[in-house]
């Protein structure tokens, strides 16, 4: 099946530029027509995901590939990697940094509202080299 | 009601200026997560963030205005992605709990 497909690099630490790649993916479904309740879905689930990189991984890869009926999104850094992916998830849980919550992050959901706004999440990680997260959602 | 007639009906400061929307709603909160999950399209947003991050959070939820509350002002980095964006931001002097009464006052929403 053909797609689009979207490539951006996530600056890390650069909170200037922070949220492009989702802007960029929600501005290109927005005008394909996809219904606004997904877009909204993928712009929630990409920024979390775009945010993640930035805080905790120093950037990295985003790759959006639009279809006419889902979007699949590959978020890849080579940061840290996640220890404990199951308390990872855990809402409420973060590592972020004082100075990171001063900026309104850290509020332990950018993993959570992944899930909950993705039909499908997937997390591949291993300490030390990094993480990629695997999403998908369909366009009602 | 429009977001030029509540500034000037609010006597709110008006840090930026953006297309004409129609304010449908509102929001009050700080944490960015919750705000993107939670937040209304159209809404009016109450918050006292003033950093870069508060204008991409206002693009992906497309609320009409943003209103920094207790007298905040968005430093250089907001100012200058909110006015290349379009987004109002607006300033009020009172707390959050007093400028969501004036918002709900005003706009009825």
């Amino acid at each position: 099946m053909q797609c689009i497909r979207l490539e951006y690099d996530v600056d890390g630490e650069n909170f200037a530029s922070a949220g492009n790649a989702s802007e960029s993916v929600k501005r290109t479904l927005k005008q394909m027509g996809v219904s606004p309740v997904s877009v909204r879905r993928v712009a929630i689930a990409m920024y979390e995901g775009e945010i993640n990189m930035v805080i905790h991984a120093h950037g990295g890869k985003a790759v959006a590939e639009i279809y006419p009926d889902h979007i699949d999104i590959a978020l890849k850094d080579t940061g840290p990697g996640i220890a404990d992916i199951d308390l990872a998830m855990k809402a409420g849980y973060s590592t972020a940094s004082e100075n990171i919550r001063s900026l309104g992050f850290g509020a332990g959901m950018g993993l959570p509202n992944m899930k909950k706004y993705s039909d499908e999440m997937r997390i591949e990680s291993a300490v030390g080299v990094g993480t990629t997260v695997f999403l998908r959602i369909d366009f009602e | 009601m429009k977001v030029s007639e509540f500034a000037k009906a609010s006597g709110f400061a008006v840090f930026t200026s953006g297309e004409e929307r129609e304010i449908e709603s509102g929001y009050c909160g700080d944490f960015l997560s919750n705000i993107i999950s939670r937040a209304t399209d159209a809404c009016c947003w109450l918050t006292v963030m003033n950093n870069v991050n508060v204008a991409a959070v206002a693009t992906l939820i497309d609320c009409a205005c943003i209103v920094l509350c207790e007298g905040v002002e968005p430093d250089a980095q907001l100012f200058e992605r909110a006015k290349t964006a379009g987004i109002w931001i607006l300033g009020a002097n009172a707390n959050v709990y007093e400028t969501a009464k004036t918002v709900c006052r005003i706009c009825g929403v």
